[in-house]
């Protein structure tokens, strides 16, 4: 551990602020499948790289930048989203919540395998020159994926919020989140709502990819990595907020990258997941109070 | 039900049971004999799979008794078999023999379990199991930056792996004990406390059993045999390093043998061992493909056949019996 100056110290500050809005990005499906439908995605992670490469092979296809390529990343995800859940896990429902839970465990088994067979097992990333060009912040250099990805996340988030509290599907999302049984009751057909939430959360799983694949280099078995600090954000933001998501991953990001700062880069994530663990031990009701309703 | 005489059943199906019972002990000894023999008529190839079969059999046992009993899905297992192995690799370079060497790194991941069950055992349910993720995830991510065992490159073992008949009596060894460890634990009251607490915790507790003593005994004893298991891998290998020691494959690949084999059963991580193997090995020049099948397949027994293959197979030979002589048929009225 060193000391570091202060110039560094608020250059990760900074940098971490900025890095939380990825972290938001990618956590925002696993936040809003585990508050509402109450499933323990386990193949969120491969869902955010399947982005990355989506991107990857818009781009080494058809040229296409990624973030243009985000348009059609986000629908091309939820119309796999939808169908996968109405067929493997609707079925599921009232099991238990281990069904459900280890059907997911299978698939991210089978997609970071499909991931290899599809696209060999090489570290990739989306090389664009404007996203590793140093960006200046007040005499501060950070890279400019950095902010791009926290305008992007900013947008989804605010657009994600919007729908889920302004509109008649965000309606019924509330309403199967809060008491399935009722909302059935009150002719919501909750099994269509978990379908939509799903591809919801998979299409803002894959603009988060996209994203991570402009700004870091992405292998077959990133996405745990991504499914990871997709819990802690959720942890951290408080379950089945939306805009908690954000600040959670913002505090993710600026722990995070201070942390680096202090003990060296390669400890970054082992301090995002030991703080991760620190807050599910000492404040479980928070969690899960609401979880185990 | 029979109701004009249960005795004349009874006293003839206790006999039945008994012989069934000494038949089945035959049948466990012949077993045990000719797989304890089996390397001086087997290849070298035939010891090696073996050998990862009865890895996995204990493994599976150890994960079974957490998951298929005590109901705490735990995804982090590569956390006690790397702490096993890095015991092992450390003690076994200091002069210490193989096999007190693989005992010490069992007690070495349980004591790291009962360390770490205060924290988890504040959460229930699904919060348990991304924390068991989290902490080994941690686990390895900290492995491969701390610089005081080896670092990312790992320690080199000094001393001569075993023969490969070795390895595979060690693995007979470790899997026989770990089955009777479990058969062991179910014979006891403690079977009952897990299973209620798996049931209904909050009810367990108000029955007044304390949740927390039952659920850290299977969590240590499962922590125990995944050491002993990772001291075994130690004992194999000329080297160990953070990315395979503490791999998240070893987790999935428990997870996937209980659950194929079926959860909560003795003979359910046997068979899941013997399939899961031997489908990579049917499907060794193709490991992706291997996987990505194993994943569709987990997905499928969890849909259609929750009982796993062990359940499957325990249906249809009940089936074979019911349609056997009619002794065994009155046997199993009395029984319901």
């Amino acid at each position: 551990m060193h000391l570091p100056g202060t110039h560094t110290l608020v250059t990760a500050l900074v940098s971490g602020v900025l890095l939380g809005g990825l972290l938001a990005l990618t956590a925002l499906g696993l936040s809003l499948v585990l508050g509402v439908m109450r499933l323990i995605n386990l193949v969120h992670g491969e869902l955010v790289i399947l982005g990355a490469y989506l991107g990857y092979a818009l781009l080494s296809g058809l040229g296409l930048d990624p973030l243009a390529g985000l348009l059609l990343v986000a629908p091309a995800l939820a119309l796999l989203a939808y169908p996968l859940q109405r067929i493997l896990l609707l079925p599921l429902l009232g099991k238990g919540l281990q069904a459900p839970l280890l059907t997911t465990f299978g698939l991210s088994v089978i997609a970071q395998n499909l991931f290899v067979l599809v696209f060999h097992a090489d570290t990739r990333s989306l090389s664009r020159s404007y996203a590793t060009a140093p960006l200046g912040l007040a005499g501060l250099q950070v890279p400019a994926i950095y902010a791009i990805s926290f305008a992007v996340a900013l947008v989804v988030v605010g657009g994600v919020h919007l729908l889920v509290r302004r509109t008649g599907v965000g309606r019924e999302i509330r309403a199967a989140s809060e008491d399935p049984v009722a909302a059935a009751v009150l002719g919501v057909d909750v099994g269509r709502v978990y379908a939509r939430t799903y591809a919801l959360g998979t299409a803002c799983a894959g603009v988060g990819g996209v994203l991570v694949g402009l700004a870091f280099s992405f292998t077959p078995t990133t996405g745990t990595a991504y499914l990871l600090t997709g819990f802690a954000v959720v942890v951290l933001g408080g379950l089945g907020s939306v805009l908690g998501t954000l600040i959670g991953g913002i505090g993710l990001g600026v722990i995070e990258s201070v942390g680096g700062a202090f003990f060296g880069d390669g400890y970054r994530d082992f301090i995002g997941l030991v703080v991760f663990l620190g807050f599910l031990a000492l404040r479980p009701q928070g969690v899960l109070g609401r979880a185990e309703r | 039900m029979s109701r004009a005489e249960p005795g004349a059943l009874i006293t003839s199906a206790v006999p039945a049971r008994r012989a069934a019972r000494a038949t089945l002990a035959g049948a466990l000894v012949a077993a045990g004999a000719l797989l304890a023999l089996a390397p001086s008529f087997t290849s070298d190839y035939v010891q090696q799979v073996s050998f990862r079969v009865l890895q996995y059999a204990a493994l599976g046992q150890a994960w079974n008794l957490l998951a298929g009993y005590g109901g705490l899905v735990s995804l982090g297992s590569a956390a006690f078999i790397g702490i096993g192995a890095y015991t092992t690799a450390e003690l076994t370079n200091h002069g210490l023999p193989l096999i007190p060497g693989m005992l010490v790194s069992g007690v070495f991941a349980a004591g790291f379990a009962t360390i770490v069950s205060p924290a988890l055992f504040r959460l229930r349910g699904l919060y348990f199991t991304i924390g068991t993720l989290a902490l080994a995830e941690a686990l390895r991510l900290f492995m491969v930056n701390y610089n005081g065992l080896g670092g990312n490159i790992g320690i080199f073992l000094k001393s001569a792996a075993p023969t490969t008949a070795g390895l595979y009596w060690l693995a007979l060894g470790v899997a026989a004990a770990a089955t009777g460890l479990v058969l062991l634990v179910l014979r006891t009251r403690l079977a009952i406390s897990l299973r209620a607490v798996r049931d209904d915790e909050d009810a367990a507790r108000q029955m007044g059993l304390v949740s927390f003593r039952t659920k850290l005994f299977a969590f240590t004893l499962a922590a125990f045999v995944m050491g002993v298991v990772g001291g075994l891998q130690a004992g194999k290998l000329s080297q160990i390093e953070p990315y395979g020691a503490f791999g998240l494959q070893w987790t999935v690949d428990v997870v996937t043998v209980a659950l194929i084999g079926g959860l909560g059963t003795l003979g359910g991580p046997l068979v899941g061992a013997v399939f899961t193997v031997v489908l990579a090995e049917l499907l060794n020049a193709y490991p992706s493909l291997h996987l990505a099948i194993t994943g569709a397949i987990v997905i499928a027994v969890v849909r259609f056949a929750p009982e796993g293959l062990w359940g499957v197979l325990a249906r249809g030979w009940a089936r074979l019996a019911a349609a056997g002589p009619r002794t065994q048929r009155g046997a199993r009225r009395v029984r319901q």
